[in-house]
């Protein structure tokens, strides 16, 4: 099997993101700390499993984005990753699921690969779009949600489950090649291996620019990233901790949610 | 240029969704208040079109076939497909749903236009969607002349038709392509915790919690409450810290108790949409910017490690002089 995992950079945590209400688009401030897509160590640990059943499966990691990228492609390698691929777009600007699926599936087009992963959605823009806009934009089946795998090499299947509303399973049966979009929960990702961490240390990374991949025209742009409507806000209840918490209980009392509990 | 709006209906165990009627009001918005033109798919489901057909007033195109009694990706998008005109922009319109954010891309690719999915609100041909778990808004305007969307649940209110004109019916047959994948069926969930709906009150946690220590603080607030029940965020079951029958949100239940406490839940969407409609919603986040604080109606900004045991300390001696006077 030969696998491609999908990995994004996303910032560690929203509180040293900043609006650049000029360039109508969120900038980092040097404490900016990138990491790893958590949905996308889910993916990472599945390709790891998948391998561990089936010898002779290399997998290979790739990320979009500008430099500070080959530190998440470094990470995966630390997984377990055998190869890492840097698709090198230098821009910090507003970039479209649509534009990096049309980079990925250039890049993957002629590779071979039996099975592209995503993450179900990316953590920074929730847009549950780009796995699927690789399948087809290569014209392969596709997953999505999928809290199960099963791999039948006998007649080059795979079985998914995807995850559904009110955590029902819909199982799907792909021929492969397949892309497979992954539900967090699916396993328990792993920690790097020391072996691993070393190794990746001085593995060498495949840096691809992305002008040298076709890129079709854009579907749609941004004009601009605000705050949200903040007229919905509710309430603040101010003061030290206990004066919240005697006036919140006040304001459960008087809703009569607070009923006795002869027990205390 | 004038488009032709489509909505894909969505039914579940037989019964049309309600994100579908909000769909239905999404796409009068995005037409200055024209009724858009309803995809029913499925098998046995001319009951389920003249339902939709009456209620809303909107013109039905009901596909019915027996390869499309499931779900299936690729027979769904070809169905659309042969439906929606060759000769003119379409913008067709799903619930950001497990089958509407698994369709619309690929639509959107066999389209050749924009696909902007988890949209909650428009202005003029503005979509706006929530970036970073609700922290920031984006503004999105599609450049193609057709487009495929995507709108979150409870964005908009349900259509109720205002006429009593029913829309009519047209019954289609689709062929059946040959399909790279097949859909086996349906499991039920082997995580339903009836709890959660009989419950009162529910305390619920988020990654906030920060470790699953913290998780016995979540328990001790509930107790306080007769006909309580803890919930979680979906990232807290994926961190193994509570069960996912614990879980609320769009891949786990949907509550409406009396009183729902968020304790260090951000307030992704995801989440969100399996519990705003609880009738009074108290937040305690240490973050005065998440986003759980535009759904709650009662704020508190604290760290909630150090907030609870007060909270819980101050209740004993609330009932106490309660019980006292």
């Amino acid at each position: 099997m030969k696998i491609l995992v999908c990995v994004k950079q996303v910032p560690d945590s929203c509180d040293t993101l900043a609006l650049d209400e000029k360039a109508g688009w969120i900038t980092y401030k040097p404490s900016t700390v990138f990491r790893m897509n958590r949905y996308d160590e889910f993916v990472l640990e599945e390709a790891l499993l998948i391998k561990e059943n089936y010898s002779g499966t290399v997998i290979h990691a790739l990320s979009v984005g500008p430099e500070r990228v080959g530190s998440t492609v470094r990470r995966a390698l630390e997984m377990g990753a055998d190869h890492g691929i840097h698709i090198l777009k230098p821009s910090e600007s507003y970039i479209s699921p649509f534009a990096v699926a049309s980079l990925i599936a250039a890049y993957a087009r002629d590779k071979g690969y039996d099975l592209i992963m995503t993450g179900v959605m990316a953590e920074d823009d929730m847009a549950c779009q780009t796995g699927q806009l690789i399948a087809a934009l290569m014209d392969k089946p596709c997953a999505t949600s999928v809290i199960k795998t099963q791999i039948h090499p006998e007649d080059s299947t795979v079985i998914a489950d995807r995850e559904i509303e009110g955590g029902r399973r819909l199982s799907v049966r792909l021929e492969i090649p397949a892309v497979l979009t992954i539900q967090p929960g699916i396993n328990t990702p792993r920690y790097p291996s020391l072996s691993n961490v070393m190794r990746a240390r001085t593995q060498k990374q495949e840096v691809m620019r992305s002008e040298d991949l076709p890129l079709p025209e854009t579907r749609e742009r941004c004009t601009g990233v605000r705050l949200p409507d903040s007229a919905s806000l509710g309430m603040f209840i101010e003061g030290s901790s206990r004066e919240k918490a005697r006036k919140l209980l006040h304001v459960l009392h008087e809703k009569s949610l607070l009923l006795e509990r002869k027990s205390l | 240029m004038k488009k032709d709006i489509f909505v894909i209906a969505e039914s579940d165990r037989g019964c049309i969704t309600p994100e579908t009627y909000e769909l239905i009001t999404f796409a009068e918005e995005l037409s200055g208040g024209l009724l858009p033109t309803v995809i029913i798919l499925g098998s046995n489901n001319e009951t389920q079109a003249k339902e939709l057909a009456e209620k809303t007033g909107a013109d039905v195109l009901c596909v019915t076939s027996d390869h499309l009694k499931l779900y299936n990706t690729q027979a769904y998008c070809d169905a659309i497909l042969d439906i929606l005109p060759k000769d003119n922009p379409s913008w067709v319109c799903l619930a950001h749903t497990s089958t509407g954010y698994d369709l619309a891309p690929r639509i959107a690719v066999k389209l050749n236009c924009a696909c902007i999915t988890a949209v909650e609100k428009i202005r003029g041909n503005i979509l706006s969607r929530s970036l970073y778990q609700g922290r920031f808004t984006a503004d999105i305007i599609p450049d193609t002349p057709s487009a495929v969307l995507t709108v979150l649940a409870g964005s908009f209110p349900a259509s109720v038709s205002e006429s009593n004109s029913p829309g009519s019916v047209r019954m289609l047959q689709a062929s059946v392509p040959p399909l790279k994948t097949e859909t086996l069926g349906i499991k039920e969930s082997e995580h339903r915790d009836s709890n959660l709906n009989d419950a009162e009150v529910i305390v619920a946690a988020g990654r906030g919690v920060g470790k699953k220590e913290n998780i016995s603080l979540i328990n001790e607030l509930a107790e306080i409450f007769p006909r309580s029940a803890v919930g979680a965020s979906r990232s807290v079951c994926d961190s193994g810290w509570l069960e996912y029958s614990h879980q609320i949100g769009t891949t786990g239940q949907t509550v409406s108790p009396k009183l729902y406490i968020a304790c260090g839940i951000s307030g992704a969407i995801q989440h969100v949409s399996g519990m705003k409609k609880s009738q009074n919603i108290v937040a305690v986040n240490s973050d005065p910017n998440a986003a759980i604080f535009r759904v709650a109606h009662y704020c508190i900004v604290e760290d909630l490690t150090s907030f609870i045991p007060i909270l819980i300390d101050e209740f004993k001696g609330f009932s106490l002089l309660r019980r006292l006077f």
